[in-house]
């Protein structure tokens, strides 16, 4: 039976970045990346963007071709990992063959959430989550049609904006009282759900399915919780995803809601490591463990997986909640709390002439969170001051200024970040008078 | 002593050139911003940049208060919060310089990138198709526009 030093199971953010930061410390030790999909590493996020047709399939693929070859690989594509035995140190892969591993990382990300509503079970509908649905969308819209989607999260905006480019009417309907409820405030909300409107979509917040009807092939009918009836050719269901952990569960690793690691991305069990959408990791806004199901803190968790798992002990420095989107022209950013839970915040919040709108989230002397809407510019200052849990009590009226920047940080900060970072001194470094 | 963490693959034995502003010599003159946007357009002709084509992104930035200023851009820095978080791989090392560069034929204008760059330094191109732009290092000249281009050595290039 042939053995991994490495083996990686999923193919998205996670495991490529695992693979990268392995690679980087080592080169030479065997490494496997499973994948259940049959495709290499592509960007899941990207599915919206190939539906409009703003990028093609060769535009999906995160790494050239040859990535898994040129980095010694041995890549399983339509393999799923079937069993883990953390014990013995085996897997045995969806073809009944068997690998054992030194190290393994669970990187096997989310799977669409299905509500219990009454008739979807019968009914046919897609889902938004892969580079399939994308093309299933592709295929059935090839003429225009009236398309349903359920949930109003950034999965469910997404396919609703994409169905729009297509032709389709487009209906959204959302339990909360607004679009994007998670990742942006109430007016932020307010904003991207009156573009979609103006577009043409129809957007029904406060309001859910309670049933569906089937009637042939994808077409049917939705009968809302206030009576009225909706009428599709097509549905999509994007009320949300579920860490995907019955992998991990089944081997007896430590699962709540998503697979428990410590700092180092470790789980309960030794030699097995947990990172992405899958893995319940560190958030440091929110000061505990937190699923993050994005893109950017996947990939870095991923990162922090990997070189743990080829020795160098590093701890994640922690995630947090970040969006980036863009509806009919309006982009809007936000990092950590958006919505503060209670009268403990600041909250400060800045309008431009031309509709922009930004609001910082401030507690005690910490800047918690951030959104800026309409003017986008250097927004990740901001984040950055949320991730390096920076005093701003000092330049707290400025964050929100036009040409807010280094310029109103302390002068000893900002030679810190601007000289000292790059040029690969620390203060400690100089004080040892290696500067 | 330099501190740094081999994280991406692709790191290798290049020589990185990094621009390091000097903020008591700079007169805020913005002079950098200028030929950094004739660098980076079409014919590289100041008046044909600045007046007759479609005028590029500056890719550094003059920041200003009161008597104090300096110029920033990209730190090309080591742990590039700007290459994990792209979504679609268009940001990442270059492999000969050990630049952090952007391929705006992959790149998709999702603005991951400016969420995250703790400088600012990555910013949207008013282009047609939605890419951002950042400071590249100037990758044809010996010496980037802007160091080259600052009358006060207010921007000096150390090479590591
Ligand atoms: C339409 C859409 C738009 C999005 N837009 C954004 C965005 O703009 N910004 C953002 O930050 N995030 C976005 N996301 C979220 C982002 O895609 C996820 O956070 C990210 O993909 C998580 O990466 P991951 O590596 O944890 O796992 P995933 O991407 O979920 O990948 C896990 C992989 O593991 C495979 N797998 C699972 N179990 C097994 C097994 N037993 N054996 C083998 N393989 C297995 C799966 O098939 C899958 O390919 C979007 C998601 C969708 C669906
Ligand atoms: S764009 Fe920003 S995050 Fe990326 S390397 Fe440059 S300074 Fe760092
Ligand atoms: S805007 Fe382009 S470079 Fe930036 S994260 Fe998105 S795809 Fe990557």
């Amino acid at each position: 039976m042939q053995t991994y030093d490495y083996a990686i199971v999923g193919n998205s953010a996670a495991a490529i970045n695992a693979c990268d930061a392995i690679r980087g410390l080592d080169r030479e030790g065997s490494l496997a990346v499973f994948a259940e999909e049959k495709r290499r590493c592509y960007s899941r996020p990207l599915i919206s963007y190939l539906v409009m047709g703003d990028i093609g399939e060769k535009g999906m693929y995160y790494r050239p071709s040859g990535y898994y070859r040129r980095w010694g690989i041995d890549f399983y594509p339509g393999t799923a990992v079937r069993k883990v035995d953390a014990e013995r140190r085996l897997l045995e892969t969806s073809k009944g063959e068997r690998f054992k591993w030194r190290k393994l990382l669970l990187a096997t990300g989310f799977r669409p959430f299905t509500p219990p509503v009454e008739g979807l079970e019968e009914a046919r509908y897609l889902t938004f989550v892969s580079w399939d649905d994308a093309r299933a969308m592709i295929r059935l819209t090839s003429r225009p049609l009236r398309a349903l989607v359920m949930g109003a999260g950034l999965i469910g905006m997404k396919a609703a904006e994409a169905l729009h480019s297509r032709g389709c009417r487009v209906a959204v309907v959302e339990k909360m009282d607004r679009v994007l409820p998670l990742a942006l405030d109430e007016t932020a909300s307010e904003m991207v759900a009156a573009r979609c409107r103006e577009a043409g979509m129809e957007i029904l917040t406060g309001k859910s399915v309670s049933r569906v009807t089937a009637g042939g092939g994808y077409k049917g009918r939705a009968v809302l919780d206030d009576g009225a009836e909706v009428d599709f050719d097509l549905l999509v269901v994007a009320v949300g995803v579920r860490p995907r952990t019955e992998l991990a569960e089944e081997a007896g690793l430590e699962c709540r809601g998503g697979i428990v690691v410590d700092e180092h991305q470790r789980t309960s069990r030794p030699g097995v490591f947990a990172a992405g959408d899958a893995a319940l990791a560190f958030d440091l806004v929110r000061g505990e463990a937190a699923v993050n199901a994005l893109w950017p803190v996947a990939a870095l968790q991923g990162k922090y997986a990997g070189l743990n798992m080829a020795g160098r002990e590093v701890p994640y420095p922690g995630g947090n909640s970040m969006n980036a989107v863009e509806f009919f022209g309006l982009p809007v950013l936000s990092a950590g709390i958006v919505n503060p839970p209670d009268d403990s915040y600041e909250v400060i919040v800045r309008r431009g002439e031309n509709g922009d709108y930004r609001k910082a989230v401030v507690r005690g002397d910490l800047l918690v969170g951030m959104l800026v809407a309409g003017k986008i510019e250097r927004a990740g200052i901001l984040t950055s001051l949320i991730q390096e849990r920076a005093n701003v009590r000092r330049i707290k009226n400025f964050l929100l200024e036009e040409g807010f920047g280094h310029i109103h940080f302390p002068r000893s900060l900002r030679e810190e970040r601007i000289v000292e970072a790059v040029a690969g001194l620390t203060r400690a470094d100089r004080e040892r008078g290696r500067g | 002593m330099k501190r740094r963490l081999g994280l991406e693959a692709e790191k290798g034995g290049w020589e990185l050139k990094r621009i390091i502003p000097r903020e008591e010599y700079c007169i805020g003159c913005r002079l950098c911003e200028i030929h950094c946007i004739v660098q980076h357009s079409k014919s590289r002709d100041i008046i044909k940049a600045f007046k007759r084509e479609r005028r590029p992104l500056k890719r550094v930035e003059v920041e200003e208060r009161g008597h104090v200023s300096f110029a920033l851009q990209c730190r090309h820095c080591d742990e590039a919060p700007c290459i994990t978080a792209c979504l679609s791989g268009a940001m990442h090392r270059d492999a000969m310089s050990g630049a952090v560069v952007h391929d705006p034929e992959r790149c998709v204008g999702c603005w991951t990138c400016v969420l995250v760059c703790p400088y600012g330094a990555v910013r949207p191109d008013g282009a047609e198709k939605k890419v951002v732009g950042k400071c590249d290092l100037c990758p044809d000249l010996e010496v980037p526009a802007c160091v080259a281009n600052c009358p006060n050595e207010a921007l000096v290039l150390v090479e590591e």
